[in-house]
């Protein structure tokens, strides 16, 4: 049983941040210097700490909490309940210590608007722990929303061209999102009169077959993957994750975007997983969508040659592979996806910081523009080769043992081709930031004439912080990167994924049975680790070596590469809401026809 | 993709999911005659539980409060951000002139237009403050209330000058009470705790039912709910307002 | 159909209509102050949705201050629920209404063709 002691802590990791920016915003204008950045630093750390705590005190069984003490009558459940699980404790710690990371990065960047910077900041963090631990339909919605709210206003801080384009598409693609998940809450209200998550379950398993039910799942789901930036849902992304400040890139790409495809996760596992056209549609649709994602997105990475679009690709191509991890059944894969998650969010969250330390101290953004030009801050090319390295598939950390569980998972299935599309989505994302840095810290990679088209604005960041300031936080989320994927590392996942799938569903309304971990799996290619690392540094190096190549060759290469598959890629994320929009809408004839199909079948 | 590609493939992807959403729409329940059991429990039991009239105001600010917080500090979210986007010396001061558009001469107010709006705006007011007390016994509450005030107080700036509006309305102020009106429903969460008691339970007296202090923690969510909107609005109302007039040297964005 | 009259499908008719009235805005909208309008609208086409499910034919609002609290009424929580949806609205457009404005300032332009970021 759970300590009572332990109940109490339930609301606190939204109710905390919530309560220091509120605090903030009251008072933030008359605090002396840097205090505001501190009471942040201290409210994530603060919820960190509790995070674990919980995650901690549930192994033995889930906590259940009911906001305002609204406990179910009989079948019908009042008020809005909490579920916390090992897993979902586990991902909220991480977040909070992404947002803690991010806080000390950005000390001082946000002069204009100080404390109103920690305010926004503090309310997103709060979104994000509601939205991973409620278990209620519409609660989920309102998290989403915050969350939404205040990557918009985020997004556009520097009030220059690029950004508030950026910000337009990104609000509006998004918002649209928000209406398809409103829809599929009507939907699923209609067939099941309530909202909490198991009650809603219970239901839906009573109308299985309804098309009212697939439909629900379908708008949701597109909702959350418009803000997963699963293809073809995903072009306001480069956009915004280019012109955003790179502190808020840490938080979107490390947090924000894996944390609405586990979104996905949770409410198929929690709600739709009774509904079996649903069953199907995961493991056909959207493990589809996965495994495109993640091949487009990291060839699309290798075109870019501004580093955060280029990142913020790697990010797409990253999430599709999370994607792939939820579609595959099991606590195998869930496992995979509960470290591919956290190991992912570190790196990146280091990478995007990386490129914030070269906007600010070398000003400017453009991997050639910047070729040679990171000499000076040569520990962020360290850091850069380090995540590269990892981004690109090395056999150690979290990201590796989040690939191998996934890989394993698909390999139990059968389905060992999906490791295809991991390990080209991987090697593309590695290999584009190996050549990053090298390009940028070594100086390889000369291409005659390319240096003289800069970058579409001149671009610069503050650059008055101390550089042991900026690269703290990237050292010490490397370090957990690598170093949290020591020896428990997979038992841990693999015993919180099985919890979670054993419970998360009906604890709110139900008691529980008992859950048993899977025994570590054996790597089903232990050579695939060292495959995409070798092919990573491969594209890197081919990339970089153009001097050195026969001049055939490069002319080879650059005519596959201006070919009509690649510029066909380039042209259609032209920048245009309008064509996202109807690209959203494509996606939704794509769900319509398979949704069908599943009905048909099942 | 040009206008004419878009409309193409957007009418092509409807006709193609046209099949399904018919199916999805003839398997809804039946429209106006299918359970609801959430609403049913609600309307039975909250009138005895909570001692309140108002069915929504009780789900608002009672059943479901914890979405109540999230929906205060997505407003708090939203005009802090536009705040951030609309930062700059613009109409900070009072001497700002209007902004001319084109060629468009700039009006003087009619005397009309300044007697209408200094009749109504103290009627509207009245009514604004009215559905904010009576949340839990009529139709209205905090965030409806709220949005009848502010809207009022831009009857200042259409009656009179720019600068009267200016000078009634203070950024600082209201900066102050907003976020004094989100705190107030945070500590409506924690508060409860500090008494053993769950997150948003409502633990004040609940007086009686149809009286205008009825309801317990409702009350006081309300009232927060109430501050934080209309200080909300206002806010966005003045930052909005301030982008009209026109611009003078070194005012930056 | 479930043995129900043909009024039932109206109410999801008019949602699939607005939806998709906003959406052609969307995508052929030449100024973005337009197209935040025809966000509005398929807003609208989510509260009908909302407002629908929770109907009941006979009843009236959840309201019983005269009238005594067995009356059958309609559902409560939907309607807090579009009161949400409003706010999550209102907010929204505020803060693309800020944004257009600031384009505006910083490109001459509103027209959501012309405005393509990261030009490369």
């Amino acid at each position: 049983m759970i300590a009572p002691a332990t109940d109490v802590l339930a609301p606190l990791p939204v109710a905390v941040p919530l309560l220091v920016g509120t605090l903030l915003l009251l008072v933030g204008k008359v605090l002396p210097g840097r205090l505001p950045d501190a009471l942040a630093i201290l409210a994530a750390l603060a919820v960190v700490t509790i995070d674990a705590r919980l995650a901690a005190h549930t192994t033995g069984g889930p906590l259940v909490y009911w906001m305002g003490h609204w406990q179910p009558r009989g079948e019908v459940t009042l008020g809005i309940g909490l579920v916390i699980n090992e897993a979902e404790a586990i991902l909220a710690a991480f977040m909070a210590l992404l947002f803690a990371a991010t806080f000390i990065f950005a000390w001082g960047y946000f002069e204009d608007i100080r404390a109103l910077f920690h305010v926004l900041m503090l309310i997103f963090l709060a979104a994000m722990q509601g939205f991973c631990l409620t278990h209620d339909l519409f609660n989920l919605f309102v998290w989403f929303e915050v969350m939404s709210v205040t990557a918009f206003a985020l997004t556009a801080y520097r009030l220059e061209a690029d950004p508030l384009e950026g910000a337009l598409n990104f609000t509006v693609t998004n918002t649209i999102g928000s209406f398809l998940i409103l829809g599929g809450i009507a939907l699923a209200y209609s067939l099941a009169g309530l909202l909490d998550f198991g009650a809603l379950a219970r239901s839906l398993a009573q109308h299985a077959d309804d098309p009212v039910a697939v439909g629900a799942f379908c708008m949701i789901a597109a909702g959350l993957l418009i803000k997963g930036a699963a293809i073809p849902f995903h072009f306001w992304l480069a956009d915004a994750h280019a012109v955003a400040p790179s502190p808020v890139s840490v938080i979107f790409s490390g947090a924000m975007v894996p944390l609405a495809l586990f979104g996905l996760g949770k409410i198929y596992w929690d709600v739709f997983e009774t509904v079996p056209p649903v069953q199907l549609l995961m493991r056909t649709l959207v493990l589809g969508l996965g495994v495109t994602t993640a091949i487009v997105g990291g060839v699309a990475c290798l075109r870019q040659r501004h580093l955060k679009r280029l990142l913020a690709f790697s990010t797409i191509s990253h999430g599709g592979i999370l994607l792939i991890g939820l579609a595959l059944p099991g606590p195998v894969s869930l496992a995979g996806v509960l470290a591919y998650f956290i190991g992912h969010g570190l790196v990146k969250g280091a990478l995007f910081m990386v490129a914030g330390v070269l906007l600010a101290t070398a000003g400017g953004i453009d991997e050639l523009w910047l070729r040679g030009r990171g000499r000076p801050v040569w520990p962020a090319g360290v850091a850069m080769a380090v995540a590269g390295s990892l981004l690109g598939g090395a056999p150690l950390g979290l990201m590796d043992s989040g690939s191998r569980l996934i890989g394993a998972a698909a390999g139990a299935r059968g389905e060992d081709w999906i490791l295809i599309a991991v390990v080209l989505g991987t090697a593309c994302t590695g290999g584009a930031v190996l050549r990053g840095a090298g390009r940028i810290f070594l100086g390889l990679g000369e291409i005659a004439g390319e240096e003289a088209r800069g970058p579409s604005e001149d671009e610069s960041e503050k650059p008055a912080r101390p550089l042991w300031l900026m690269m703290l936080p990237v050292i010490v989320l490397l370090i957990i990167a690598i170093g949290a994927g020591l020896p428990h590392a997979d038992e841990t996942m693999l015993g919180a994924a099985a919890r979670f799938l054993a419970w998360d569903r009906i604890a709110s309304i139900g008691p529980i049975g008992p859950a048993t971990a899977a025994a570590v799996p054996a790597p089903s290619h232990p050579f695939v680790p060292w495959l995409t690392l070798g092919l990573a540094i491969l594209i890197a190096a081919h990339e970089l070596g153009h001097a050195w190549l026969p001049r055939s060759w490069s002319r080879t290469s650059r005519r596959v590469l201006s070919g009509p598959v690649f510029t066909a890629i380039d042209r259609a994320h032209d920048g245009v809401v309008g064509d996202y929009v109807v690209w959203i809408l494509i996606g939704l004839a794509l769900f319509s026809v398979s949704s069908a199909a599943a009905l048909h079948a099942g | 993709m040009t206008r004419k590609a878009r409309l193409l493939v957007a009418v092509l992807c409807a006709l193609v999911s046209a099949p399904a959403i018919a199916v999805v729409i003839m398997h809804i329940p039946a429209f106006g005659r299918h359970p609801l059991p959430y609403g049913d429990a609600i309307n039975h039991t909250a009138g005895a539980q909570r001692h309140v009239t108002n069915m929504v105001s009780a789900v608002n600010f009672d059943y479901r409060a914890f979405d109540t917080l999230g929906e205060e500090l997505m407003l708090v979210a939203a005009v802090t951000g536009t705040l951030v986007l609309l930062r700059g010396r613009r109409g900070e001061s009072l001497s700002d002139r209007a902004a001319q558009a084109g060629n468009r001469p700039v009006c003087e107010r009619s005397e009309a237009v300044t007697l209408a709006c200094r009749f109504f705006l103290p009627l509207i007011t009245t009514f604004g403050i009215y559905v904010i007390l009576h949340a839990q016994l009529t139709p209205g509450g905090g965030f409806q209330g709220g949005a009848i005030v502010a809207s009022g107080t831009l009857l200042l700036y259409l009656g009179e000058s720019y600068r009267l509006w200016r000078r009634l309305v203070r950024s600082r102020l209201l900066d102050m009470l907003e976020a004094a009106g989100a705190l107030v429903l945070v500590l409506c969460g924690l508060g409860p705790m500090a008494r053993g008691g769950a997150f948003l339970q409502n633990v004040l007296q609940l007086g009686q039912t149809g009286a205008l202090l009825s309801g317990g923690l409702i009350l006081v969510e309300n009232a927060g709910v109430a501050l934080a909107v209309t200080a909300g609005f206002i806010l966005l109302l003045l930052e909005f307002l301030e982008e009209t007039r026109a611009t003078c040297e070194g005012e930056g964005p | 159909m479930r043995g129900r009259g043909a009024v039932s499908f109206v109410p999801w008719a008019t949602v699939a209509w607005l939806f998709a009235v906003g959406i052609y805005g969307v995508i052929t909208s030449r100024h973005y102050v337009h197209l935040i309008g025809c966000l509005t609208v398929i807003q609208s086409a989510t509260y009908i949705a909302l407002l629908s499910v929770g109907y009941r034919f006979g009843s009236v609002a959840p309201i019983f201050y005269t009238r005594p609290p067995s009356t059958p009424a309609v559902d409560p929580v939907l309607q807090a629920l579009v009161l949400t949806d409003i706010v999550v609205g209102a907010t929204v457009t505020a803060l693309l209404l800020a944004l257009t404005l600031q384009v505006h300032k910083k490109r001459g332009t509103v027209n959501p063709e012309r405005l393509r970021p990261m030009r490369q």
